[in-house]
């Protein structure tokens, strides 16, 4: 048994938390790391199958996993089952939660699109009023970024644009297809950019804490980690108001445990982290955590085909690559019942269109499969959701999750400036493929539910103002100075970008001034 | 244990003090009796090879009535007849596929596979004074073409009959492509392929989870089942 407390206690081992052990273990700082879940071994816990082979064929096993649209059967046991750790909302309002408690947690499972935010989202309410300013620019986190995207290997372009800002990147050059050229030109004739993708490559195919981040840790001899403690809360020293430590559960044996520690870092993923200190009773003098919940909205886009590719003619030439529309509406305009804006993925595809996008059955269907073969374009939305006080989380005392932990409630939805930003990306998207000549296959306006993106963000935000944030601007608990939250929890605005590559920027920033103000033996 | 190997147990047990004696340390302990035979269960022991229960056996019917399996299985055929070499839904086992995911699954998707069912069924005696089963392609084409519609991935039509009639299809095609006489077709032009992927087996299960009290995720009550969650997600 541990006589003596840890330097750092770091709860949760994705991208946050194995940041926060790379960046302090490499100071000389020793830190005990503590994970909801076990860890994974690919060669151990997964193997190739057909669909046939499965129980259900391949369809999601019933009843399970209602509100992770991402899942199916074969990938059903890698997320946090809602009936282990449950959440509620109101059922005119649902909320999918997706969760990963593995080592790694989601790093090990994301798309790898990789954007730094601008001062479109840092200072956005000193353009339009709506909302409150981060507590840091661009120019604050750039130097991070930077580091950040080598760590991950980021593929992309310089593109020049502010609202799409510039980074360390291993350049793409690589020549686009013809129907790609012509959708970039159907957007140069209305003003919308067409960009290169920005993507993290990593390492052999992976860019995650765990092959990223976690084995610089280990490497140092000063990272120590638990798998399956189910953090129940954080204690805290009634004489200095500083936290000591946390009481954790063993997963699978229930045995109540617990730790001491000088400081803490909270990493658990945004919703977890808060549910955390919310079942802990800290660091909420302001009343605003849990507040100022946001995603972003997805769900919304088009399917089309290029004409030209039909009938056997897909070519690489032709066909495939993808490209990136980084926001563009109130810019330098402003648009017409929306504030901010979104951005278009877009993707070209060799091979087979889905079924769905033709009103055909049988033989017909087969035909009209056989011939648009090759030839699918798509564009899809990531909309910015504006953060508001009323969408929010509390803890619900009445469910409790497997080990007893009371639970989260979630109320939120989105309002008419999110399903009018779905709309005009629809049109937006219609238009261009027009003007590219693509025949437009289906489309659909109605965002998924909130939390689809997995980018949820925000409930403990940052600023300089204690009575209206959680965190200051090193993800410092305001309350308690010897408490980081470095995860998405953070965040004051969403953006439209995958936040995953400001998580980190922002984990290495609030650990390197953790580590100094140890220096200094200032907390 | 049979006598012969109780007794030659017996006389190893015997033997051990001596050797301890004789050697002055510990020497390895005879293993006993139920491990040696594991030491064979190495990477050269063939592993039994298994058929799928679907292959050599009949799944059994417990969910749809025997009236709307004939309507699920007519449905089945007119919506995906065997094209080129590949099975088509019915030589898939398909409908009973379907009588096996659907009766496990959430009380909408019960609730709209048996209405759409029954609305087929009473659409086809009202236009042709026929069951649906004993439709021809020509009749059943009159009844389906009209719901069918374009949509994009998790937002299928929320319009009455349209939403079971381009559900089922999806789910008819899935079911079928996912199957083994499908898998083991030889495909003609662009038909698609069974999915095949990473499985991730259950990591770490808590296998004493079923026995706490907390595992209940709080559901409507009955009969106030929510209308305003409408993307169906199973």
């Amino acid at each position: 048994m541990r006589q003596e407390a840890v330097d750092v206690l770091i709860i949760g081992s994705g991208h946050a938390g194995g940041m926060a052990a790379k960046i302090l273990t490499e100071k000389g700082i020793s830190c005990l790391m503590l994970n909801a879940g076990p860890i994974v071994d690919v060669a151990r816990n997964a193997e190739r199958k057909s669909a046939y082979e499965l129980p259900y064929r391949g369809f999601k096993p019933p009843g399970r996993l209602a509100h992770v649209f991402q899942s199916n059967e074969f990938n059903a046991n890698v997320w946090v089952d809602e009936k282990e750790v449950p959440y509620t909302f109101d059922q005119a309002n649902p909320y999918n939660w997706v969760r990963v408690r593995l080592f790694g947690g989601r790093s090990l499972f994301w798309s790898r699109q990789s954007f730094r935010l601008s001062d479109y989202e840092f200072k956005a309410r000193s353009r339009d009023g709506f909302g409150e300013d981060w507590p840091i620019s661009l120019a604050d986190v750039a130097p991070y970024y930077s580091r950040v995207e080598d760590i991950f290997q980021v593929h992309g372009k310089s593109e020049g644009l502010e609202q799409y800002p510039d980074g360390n990147f291993v350049v793409d050059d690589s020549p686009w297809p013809t129907s790609m050229l012509r959708f970039a030109e159907a957007g140069k004739k209305i003003g919308v950019p067409v960009c290169r993708q920005r993507s993290s490559h990593g390492r052999d195919g992976l860019a995650s804490s765990v092959n990223l981040l976690l084995p610089d840790a280990f490497a140092t001899g000063k990272l120590e980690a638990v798998e399956n403690a189910v953090v129940r809360n954080l204690t805290i020293d009634k004489q200095t108001g500083l936290v000591n430590g946390a009481n954790f559960v063993d997963r699978l044996s229930r045995r109540e445990m617990s730790v001491k520690a000088k400081r803490v870092v909270l990493a658990a993923g945004t919703l977890e982290s808060t549910r955390l200190l919310l079942n802990s009773g800290l660091g909420n003098s302001s009343g605003v955590m849990g507040h100022y919940l946001m995603d972003q909205i997805y769900g919304a886009g088009i399917t089309c085909s290029v004409p030209e590719a039909r009938g056997g003619k897909a070519t690489p030439a032709l066909m495939g690559g993808g490209a990136l529309v980084p926001r563009f509406r109130n810019i330098s305009t402003k648009a017409d019942g929306f504030l901010r804006g979104y951005a278009l993925n877009v993707t070209s595809r060799l091979g087979a269109l889905e079924a769905r996008n033709f009103a055909a059955y049988g033989t017909e269907l087969q035909k009209k499969m056989d011939d648009y073969y090759g030839s699918a374009f798509y564009m899809t939305i990531m909309g910015e959701v504006l953060g508001r006080n009323e969408n929010l989380v509390r803890i619900n005392k009445d469910v409790v999750d497997a080990w007893g932990i009371p639970t989260l409630h979630v109320q939120t939805k989105y309002t008419d400036n999110e399903y009018n930003m779905a709309r005009d990306a629809v049109n937006t998207s219609v238009a261009m493929a027009e003007s590219a000549g693509f025949e437009v296959l289906s489309k659909n306006t109605e965002p998924n539910p909130p939390g689809y993106s997995i980018h949820e963000v925000g409930t403990c935000r940052m600023g300089d103002d204690p009575k209206k944030s959680v965190l200051n601007k090193w993800n410092q608990s305001h309350d308690h100075k010897n408490l980081f939250v470095v995860d998405g929890a953070c965040f004051t605005s969403a953006g439209w970008q995958n936040p995953t590559m400001t998580i980190l920027a922002l984990s290495m920033r609030a650990s390197e001034y953790m580590a100094e103000q140890m220096r200094q033996g200032n907390i | 244990m049979r006598r012969r190997e109780f007794v030659r147990a017996m006389v190893s047990a015997a033997a051990a003090p001596k050797l301890l004696l004789g050697q002055g340390q510990n020497p390895a302990p005879p293993p006993p009796a139920p491990v040696p035979w594991t030491v064979g269960l190495n990477s050269s022991t063939p592993v039994p090879k298994a058929k799928l229960a679907e292959a050599v056996a009949e799944g059994e019917s417990r969910f749809f009535t025997p009236g709307q399996m004939a309507t699920l299985t007519r449905l089945s055929d007119v919506l995906l007849p065997p094209i080129g070499s590949k099975p088509g839904a019915l030589a898939a086992g398909v409908p009973a596929f379907l009588d096996f995911l659907v009766g496990s699954s959430p009380d909408d998707r019960k609730d709209m596979y048996r209405g759409g069912l029954d609305w087929l069924d009473s659409e086809a005696k009202k236009k042709f004074s026929l069951p649906f089963s004993r439709l021809n392609a020509e009749q059943a084409d009159v009844i389906l073409k009209p719901w069918l519609r374009t949509w994009m991935s998790d937002h299928p039509p929320l319009e009455k009959h349209a939403d079971f009639v381009n559900v089922a299809h999806a789910d008819i095609r899935a079911a079928a492509i996912n199957s083994k006489p499908w898998s083991d077709a030889p495909a003609v032009g662009a038909q698609e392929k069974t999915q095949v992927a990473l499985y991730w087996y259950p990591i770490e299960p808590d296998l004493y989870g079923d026995r706490t009290k907390a595992m209940q995720v709080p559901q409507a009550k009955k009969g106030s089942r929510p209308t305003t969650e409408l993307r169906r997600n199973y």
